[in-house]
């Protein structure tokens, strides 16, 4: 449609990470009594939530329940049904090394492109469909000096790569795009479908809206039956990202997801954001991206490229926290004498 | 940490170990709150307020009077656009009453200024009933992180390794972003939004709730607790706001000190009753995180909600 447009690039705000100290804590105690000197990969779990305030991003959060429980702790929930609307789980892999020279020698970008198959492969399977978290899923490399109670870390956010870029006929605020039927309509949908502990966690899914301007939710697995309605049709996903002219990163993996299983070149999404943990349509955009990748897209062998080393203060480096305050038993013993 | 505050700590420690948790309520009568008001009270807030959730938190630091999913509440990463210090400085400089603009041009009339040499008495402590919306300020500080001091020494190892890195990453949908590069004329003129997880847990010995900080710069490194206390009213920083283990976390947090909640929050039941305003029980939190907001003041955490609080004279 928006063929004489000439859009430009679509540029994704990078998602940021934040780690809670629990996690740090749990991961010493968990080196030092069960990993030991193991370096195998952990499935860990990070969590995020939209944005939900005008000047602050949302970010993938690890806490100390990311961590696999250790052994012999009384095993409370601890899986992915343990998220809430405030931390929808997002899964990821922790390469833990034992010395800090393991840490600089890893393959960083053949780590990132493992991650990044898994998740074409879970596009193409459609197992992306069935539990959209997948779509974010993430890595995590670490050397925990266990001495000096410091953590060196690097988060990386794999996004597969559209090449030529997907470009942009269109983006403002939802509330300027929808009638004010619709956009009523939709906030009370999206705040039922926040509310609901069965969809709360679930960030991706499908609206449409209706010639009674009646906006409804559906899961990705639904597309069949949305396919129709396409005229009318958002491609909706929780975003993590404040700012009024980016959507965030999730929503890359998501148009790869669209264009490449459901073959659609001209694109209309709706980055969801609250105001307050309620849905706020001034905050949420809806834009329209067109795509114009190769036919290499349709094939599964073909893996796309990917990108996703979080920056630190702007630069390619990797994060470092120093906890010794809270953690050495001999600074402890001090204070506490 | 005095010795005094860990000498009353033990003690604390002890009475809660060998009595039992407030099973009556005395909401009314002394401001305080039995568990099974806490936990309404709490759901309350979730279901008014959805930024806050329940968490179980550590699970060996669980307390076996609370049911095991809800054994704090925890908002995350709230904005904290300038620093309460900074705030003050101005109120100090205006006196007693200041109009602050906001972003609409409306403006409002703080009265939480002070006449300059004037000792704060025990009426401080409670808030006034019109909220104190602060607006924006040039104000700027310039705020070490974990990373500031000795950590800056480790980072100089990492950029000999960084050509090695095979991390080139030239992607054109990827938003060159940073809030450092954003907004940046120089170094000291840099707003830093820092962010907080602010938590709420039941403190037995006094029956109160009890708020407590963890503070994030802007890059979403965790702050030291010391300079949490930079955006907490400088009347109770360091008096009323001490560092301390959390009951549910790991790790050192500030926290706002209960020994006075019980009081103010029956000041704050007396005042609506003599309005005419039944205060409810489940109700608690927002009162409570009202007169939080005296201590921690450009926190902005939510505890808005549709209730009346009474016909208030000003």
């Amino acid at each position: 449609m928006a063929e004489g447009c000439s859009g430009s690039i679509l540029q994704f705000a990078p998602f940021q990470s934040s780690v809670d100290e629990g996690f740090w804590h749990r991961l010493s105690s968990l080196k030092l009594n069960q990993l030991g000197i193991d370096e195998s990969p952990i499935s860990i779990t990070g969590f995020y939530a939209p944005c939900t305030h005008p000047q602050v991003s949302n970010h993938l959060t690890l806490l100390s329940e990311s961590l696999p429980p250790e052994e012999g702790e009384q095993s409370f929930v601890r899986d992915r049904s343990h998220s809430n609307r405030n931390r929808c789980a997002v899964p990821g892999i922790l390469y833990n090394t034992n010395t800090i020279e393991g840490f600089h020698a890893l393959d960083k970008q053949c780590l990132l492109r493992e991650e990044a198959k898994k998740i074409w492969a879970d596009i193409q399977s459609g197992a992306a469909e069935k539990d959209s978290a997948l779509l974010s899923r993430f890595l995590l490399i670490s050397f925990a000096d266990l001495k000096k109670w410091s953590f060196h870390y690097w988060f990386a956010f794999p996004a597969l790569v559209l090449d030529p870029p997907a470009t942009l006929a269109d983006l403002k605020p939802a509330s300027d795009f929808l009638s004010l039927e619709e956009a009523e309509s939709l906030s009370v949908a999206c705040n039922e479908w926040r509310k609901s502990s069965a969809t709360a966690d679930v960030p991706y899914f499908l609206v449409t809206l209706g010639s009674n301007s009646r906006a409804t939710i559906k899961h990705l697995s639904d597309w069949e039956a949305c396919r129709h309605d396409i005229h009318k049709l958002l491609f909706g996903f929780y975003d993590p990202c404040h700012l009024p002219n980016n959507p965030g990163w999730p929503l890359r993996n998501f148009l790869g997801l669209i264009y490449s299983r459901w073959n659609l070149k001209s694109i209309r999404f709706l980055c969801y954001r609250e105001n307050r943990g309620f849905a706020d349509m001034g905050l949420s955009l809806i834009g329209e991206a067109l795509i114009s990748a190769p036919q290499e897209w349709r094939y599964e062998q073909h893996v796309p490229s990917s990108v996703g080393w979080e920056l630190n203060r702007g630069k390619r480096l990797p994060r470092c926290i120093t906890l010794s305050k809270s953690m050495d038993p001999i600074r402890l013993a001090v204070s506490a004498a | 940490m005095v010795l005094t505050q860990k000498l009353h700590e033990a003690f604390k420690g002890t009475v809660e170990r060998i009595t039992g948790h407030r099973t009556v309520s005395a909401f009314k009568e002394k401001g305080v709150l039995s568990v099974t008001e806490f936990v309404d009270a709490g759901d309350n807030l979730v279901s008014k307020c959805p930024t806050w959730s329940w968490e179980s938190g550590e699970p060996s630091k669980r307390k076996p009077y609370l049911p095991p999913d809800k054994q704090f509440l925890i908002t995350r990463n709230v904005p904290c656009l300038r620093r309460a210090a900074s705030v003050e400085e101005e109120y100090d400089a205006a006196g007693e009453e200041i109009l602050l603009e906001n972003e609409d041009n409306d403006g409002w009339l703080a009265t939480h200024g002070k006449p300059k040499g004037t000792k704060c008495d025990l009426e401080d402590d409670l808030p006034s009933m019109e909220s104190l919306d602060v607006g924006k300020s040039q104000t700027i500080q310039s705020i070490s992180s974990y990373f500031g001091g000795g950590m800056e020494e480790d980072i100089p190892d990492m950029a000999e390794y960084e050509e090695q890195d095979n991390v080139i990453e030239t992607d054109p949908g990827t938003l060159q972003y940073t809030y450092l590069v954003a907004h940046e004329p120089d170094e000291e003129n840099i707003l830093r939004t820092r962010t907080y997880d602010v938590s709420i847990t039941y403190d037995k010995y006094y029956q109160t709730p009890r708020v407590w900080l963890t503070g994030y710069d802007e890059s979403r490194m965790l702050l030291e607790p010391e300079l949490v206390l930079e955006d907490v009213s400088q009347d109770h920083a360091r008096k009323t706001v001490t560092i301390e283990d959390h009951p549910h976390l790991p790790g050192k947090h500030a926290s706002v000190h209960p020994c006075r909640h019980g009081a103010v929050m029956k000041k704050i039941i007396d005042v609506l009753m003599s309005r005419g305003v039944e205060p409810e029980v489940d109700k608690y939190l927002f009162l409570f995180l009202k007169f939080m907001a005296s201590v921690i003041p450009t926190i902005e955490y939510d505890y808005t909600m549709d209730f009346d609080l009474g016909s208030s004279s000003t």
